[in-house]
């Protein structure tokens, strides 16, 4: 199994996704609907007949030339954290997506394991339609988990990770098929493979060393050379888990690009949203300004910056300190969490063990604190000094009760005060000598205190 | 406390030792329990009968959707009779987490085993943590110990509502009554709900128009719910489901007085929505029960429970393994196995030397060892336990009679045990030993919870010990336990408070390098018990020389999932789907949906992704062609 993960993909001749299929060879029939009756579809009606009264739109209504898309939504080696990611997306949110209530969208048909109505074989006729060329609309493949080494297993006569079964046995017996297989099959007409989190779009975890199935990426399995019937390599959306609003903006973007009104989205060179994941997390951090004056959490808790904990930040793709985890609240290093490399291809195995410095932190920390020991108290200077009124720099005194500890600023202290006031205002356009006729010369009450400058 | 089939005694004081005399005494041939006829006989004579039989059905459905990750349930259903006569749980998904945690820096475990579950978030982060900590010695501060408590009473607030209204809910709706269970339709329309002050729904009709999937009232309100509750979690752990801030020894959550605001602004919106979910999942029992007496009978298993407890008391959780049955006790939910109906113990030592994990019918090979023969109190362990436990994947053919699935088999003195988050309420209402409160107390048979006011007023509620474990009792106890957990979340919160309040501020116990210097360089044996949002997790840890020599996590869902043991007994889906009588109307038997089947499964709250979980100490496959072919299919 070795060679098998780790030969060269550029030296190759067939992916492992071909190489699959030739193994199992083409398949030429499916379930026979007559035969299924009503067994495991307890109301009667697919999931899409269910929604269709609500989720379609009239043609006046639609933004676009899509009435509808349909979304084969397929696990592999996954912990199912991808799916729940997207259900607590919002913007837009699973359940718009689903009943065509986010405008312009077309509604999407998901078929997603965890979400439908109907079981067994009913469940996946519609993936049957899609390897058939028999589907009334265009459709996009998504894969969460990683994609496992199923020649392995199938050599053994059994199977990493199946879903359903299909008559492809020998003489048309049914026999369970792969995840991987689904996935083999439906690539070459598929609008779109969209891999979601870092299992599928890297390989993630069920791929770091030690790890026994051979799992790999979706790219890695599709090979350099696939694209999609519209011309897209495999689109990757990481994080483990992804945030389910990038993942849900990703698509609606995709969607909002073929309805005709949308900018095309750009990917980067591993295919990811690039306005997304173009910028390092610590860029846009909530704890960054602490890197920059060289003040580091010293124990789990600490607020100050994690890098010395074991913070991989300023050299991560993520946006999660910007767009938080759930509805804009959360982010890791929001909450206290040194970030881990989770949405890279280098995770786990780049990062670990965990808990640990980045020993590449080490010179910019140095240099952070030198400049930091300058910095800090300069800013701490002018900041004792905006947290007083003009009004008690006039009056030489404080009249809050909770700053009775604090004493009063010295006069070298309010000289240098002044003389940044000065440099302040030195620009500063109300000091022309304009003649401000509009209003009286002394207010009733007094007015404002003079200007000091 | 004895094993009534291990040979297994105990002392006065507890210490268990082996009952002399007996060679071999973990033989699976020496101590097996009573059975009436074994499952080979049984399958053959069910395969003769599908032969002989038109109105007999034999099927495999495969995906069963609206659970978690991979499952298919193989039935063998005698229409007529209206009964399954057999049933098989397929966990069609192994991944091999363990094995790669196998030979890694024990600093590893939290993060790689979190990626085990993404249904329930941070509990496998948070098991192989207290796993860690008894290995290593190192005990949380209390307000370490409360940030987790208040990050998983906050976790259960988003797994209740996402099973009962996303994955188990459309079995009740409209949609599926309507035609699945026609006969039903017209008593619901006429059925006035005895809750419709509490929930709103005049009708049980009303009711399940509001369960229809995506566009019912119900459902939607649970999904937004679900929502609402990972926004606290993610307060403090950063992400959701996967948390960033569990370290070994505690926390790095920087809490402020603005986090537990937060925290405690969203936790007050819940206990409204509490009350009208436990409304919803009484109401329903009592119009189905009412509606046909055999529905007590879907789902139905005898009151065999297990669970190791959830949500320590900070100031008495030490770490060890030695004062553990001291802490597990105090915990808010107590430890505890229920045998027929009986508490028979509260300690976690008598649950941790009682379990067993076989690999029979599942696709690994036999790889008992005898590496462990006690516990570090010298009680006797088995070498089927996890400690000895080296289980080799081994991919194959599906055979009915030998193995089918990726979920290996989990027992408890040799006993069927079910685990579940309702597995919680009955330890604790039995056991009566949880900490003092204000809003929860045990009566022996039954749970009080005083519901906190929020718009509508405060109010108390009971759950009392369902005579007959059956899905509808299920998805009740879920309901009930939802608020348990969240009346947890506010116990915890106000520990939290009065900790800060004395000015607290340590939430781990070592910083980075301290840790660092203490993994230990010896052999270490130890276990994190934790629940899920289906009831019990462990993670059982051996290290040396600093390092993961093995690695075993047991999951709730493996405890369910689990296939037939080595004397045929059939696991928890398994025997409830025997148990459930068909009661749809299946006069045409192309209309046969199996709904009745899809209930009981359901109630479990399936989640498999963390279920097939168990590997290798290798690392390596064996690649063998398994050449017993299909009998069953
Ligand atoms: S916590 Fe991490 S991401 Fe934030 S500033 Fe520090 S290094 Fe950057
Ligand atoms: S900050 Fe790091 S650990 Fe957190 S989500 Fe982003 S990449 Fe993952």
């Amino acid at each position: 199994m070795a060679d098998r993960q780790t030969r060269s993909p550029v030296r190759e001749p067939r992916t492992p996704a071909q190489e699959l299929l030739d193994e199992l060879g083409p398949v030429t029939q499916f379930h026979d609907t007559s035969h299924l009756g009503a067994f495991g579809m307890p109301s009667g009606a697919m999931t899409e007949d269910m929604l269709s009264p609500v989720a379609t739109a009239s043609s006046p209504t639609r933004f676009g030339p899509l009435e509808k898309v349909h979304a084969f939504w397929f696990a592999g080696a996954s912990c199912d954290g991808c799916s729940v990611a997207v259900t607590g997306a919002s913007t837009p949110s699973l359940e718009s997506l689903l009943l065509g209530a986010h405008p312009g969208l077309p509604r999407v048909v998901l078929h997603h394991p965890v979400l439908n109505v109907e079981s067994g074989a009913h469940y996946l006729r519609p993936a049957e339609q899609a390897i058939a060329g028999e589907l009334d609309a265009p459709y996009v493949v998504i894969l969460e988990g990683s994609i496992m080494d199923e020649l392995v297993a199938n050599a053994a006569g059994g199977y990493w990770s199946s879903q359903g079964e299909e008559p492809w046995g020998p003489n048309g017996e049914l026999r369970p098929v792969t995840a991987t297989e689904w996935v083999a099959r439906l690539a070459p007409n598929s609008a779109a493979m969209i891999a979601i989190g870092t299992c599928a779009t890297w390989g993630g975890i069920p791929s770091a060393e030690g790890n026994p199935t051979g799992a790999m990426s979706l790219m890695d399995f599709l090979g350099k050379d696939y694209r999609s019937v519209l011309g897209v390599p495999v689109v990757n959306v990481p994080g483990c888990p992804p945030i389910g609003d990038n993942f849900n903006e990703t698509v609606a973007a995709v969607l909002y690009f073929l309805q005709g009104f949308g900018p095309l989205p750009e990917f980067d060179e591993l295919g990811r949203p690039a306005w997304l994941f173009g910028e390092t997390v610590h860029r846009n951090c909530v704890r960054g300004a602490y890197y920059e004056e060289g003040s580091f959490a010293k124990e789990f808790g600490d607020p100050e910056c994690l890098v010395e904990i074991g913070c991989w930040g300023p050299v991560v793709n993520c946006n999660i300190t910007s767009r938080g985890a759930i509805n804009h609240v959360g982010g890791c290093m929001n909450a206290g969490g040194a970030c881990i490399g989770c949405t890279m291809p280098g995770f786990p195995d780049k990062f670990t063990p965990f808990y640990k410095r980045p020993p590449g932190s080490m010179a910019s920390t140095t240099v952070s604190r030198m400049v930091g020991s300058v910095i800090r108290p300069l800013r701490k200077f002018s900041n004792n000094n905006l947290n007083r009124e003009v009004r008690w720099d006039r009056q030489g005194a404080t009249p809050s009760a909770f700053s009775r500890e604090k004493s009063e600023p010295s006069a070298l202290s309010h000289a240098s005060h002044k003389f940044y006031d000065t440099l302040r205002r030195s620009s500063d356009t109300a000091r022309n000598d304009a003649d401000v006729w509009g209003k009286r010369d002394e207010a009733p009450s007094g007015g404002s205190p003079p200007s000091r400058a | 406390m004895c094993f009534k089939t291990l040979p297994v005694e105990f002392d006065d004081r507890g210490n268990a030792t082996l009952r002399g005399g007996i060679p071999n005494p973990y033989d699976v041939t020496v101590a097996k329990p009573h059975l009436a006829r074994s499952d080979v006989e049984r399958r053959e004579g069910i395969e003769r009968l599908v032969a002989r039989n038109g109105h007999i059905k034999d099927m495999n459905m495969d995906p069963v959707t609206r659970i978690a990750g991979a499952l298919a349930v193989h039935v063998t259903a005698d229409l007529e009779k209206g009964a399954y006569l057999d049933s098989h749980a397929q966990a069609t998904l192994f991944r091999g987490y363990e094995v790669i945690l196998m030979g890694r820096d024990p600093r590893d475990a939290i993060f790689v085993a979190s990626r085990a579950c993404g249904v329930c978030g941070g509990v496998h982060a948070h098991a192989a943590a207290y796993a860690i900590e008894q290995a290593m010695g190192i005990c949380p501060p209390p307000l370490g110990t409360v940030v987790r408590n208040m990050t998983e009473a906050a976790e259960m607030g988003y797994d209740n509502p996402l099973h009962l209204y996303l994955l188990a809910g459309p079995d009740y709706s409209e949609a599926v009554i309507k035609s699945s269970n026609p006969e039903l339709w017209p008593l619901a329309e006429k059925w006035s709900c005895v809750n419709e002050h509490i929930h709103g729904f005049k009708t049980m009709a009303d009711l399940m128009t509001a369960l229809n999937p995506l566009t019912g009232a119900l459902y939607r309100e649970g999904l937004e719910f679900t929502r609402l509750s990972r926004e606290m979690v993610v307060l403090l752990t950063g992400k959701y489901p996967h948390p960033e801030n569990v370290v070994p020894g505690g926390v790095s959550t920087t809490l402020t007085l603005q986090t537990l605001n937060e925290f405690h602004s969203r936790l007050g919106k819940i206990f409204d929505y509490a009350q009208r979910m436990m409304a919803v999942w009484d109401d329903i029992p009592a119009f189905f029960y009412e509606a046909d007496d055999r529905y007590q009978f879907v789902g139905y298993r005898p009151t065999n429970h297990i669970d190791p407890g959830y949500w320590d008391d900070p100031y008495a959780y030490d770490a060890t393994y030695e004062n553990c049955n001291a802490w597990g006790e105090k915990r808010w939910s107590t430890p505890g196995v229920v045998i027929d109906g009986e508490l028979v113990t509260t300690r976690l030592t008598d649950i941790n030397i009682g379990w067993e994990e076989f690999v029979e019918h599942s696709y690994y090979d036999e790889s008992s060892t005898s590496r462990y023969s006690h516990d570090m109190l010298g009680n006797p362990l088995s070498p089927y336990h996890p400690w000895n436990k080296r289980t080799l994947p081994k991919p194959g053919a599906r055979d009915w009679k030998d193995k089918y699935t990726w979920a290996c088999t989990p027992r408890w003195d040799r006993k069927v045990v079910e685990a579940g988050c309702y597995s919680r309420l009955l330890m604790t209402a039995m056991a009566q030993k949880l900490p003092a409160s204000d809003f929860i107390s045990a009566t022996g048979t039954s749970m009080r919870l005083l519901v906190p006011k929020g718009e509508v007023g405060e109010r108390e509620v009971e759950w009392r010990v369902p005579e007959r474990w059956n899905a509808f009792e299920r998805n009740r106890g879920r309901a009930y336990h939802y608020l348990f957990s969240q009346l947890v979340a506010l116990e915890s919160l106000l520990e939290a408070y009065k900790l800060m309040k004395q000015g607290e501020k340590r939430v781990a116990a070592l910083d980075p390098s301290a840790l660092e210097k203490a993994i230990p360089k010896d052999e270490r044996v130890s276990v994190g018990w934790w629940g899920a949002g289906r009831g019990w997790l462990t993670h059982h840890l051996v290290m040396d020389k600093g390092k993961i020599t093995n690695y075993q996590i047991c999951t709730p869902s493996t405890i369910n999932a689990s296939p037939r043991d080595p004397w045929g007994q059939p696991g928890p889906y398994e025997e409830a789907v025997m148990n459930t009588p068909i009661i749809e109307d299946v006069s045409d038997p192309a209309r046969f949906t199996s709904i009745d089947m899809l209930r009981a499964i359901r109630s479990f709250d399936p989640c498999m992704p963390c279920t097939t979980h168990v590997h290798t100490g290798e690392g390596e496959v064996v690649r063998e062609v398994n050449t017993c072919s299909c009998g069953g299919d």
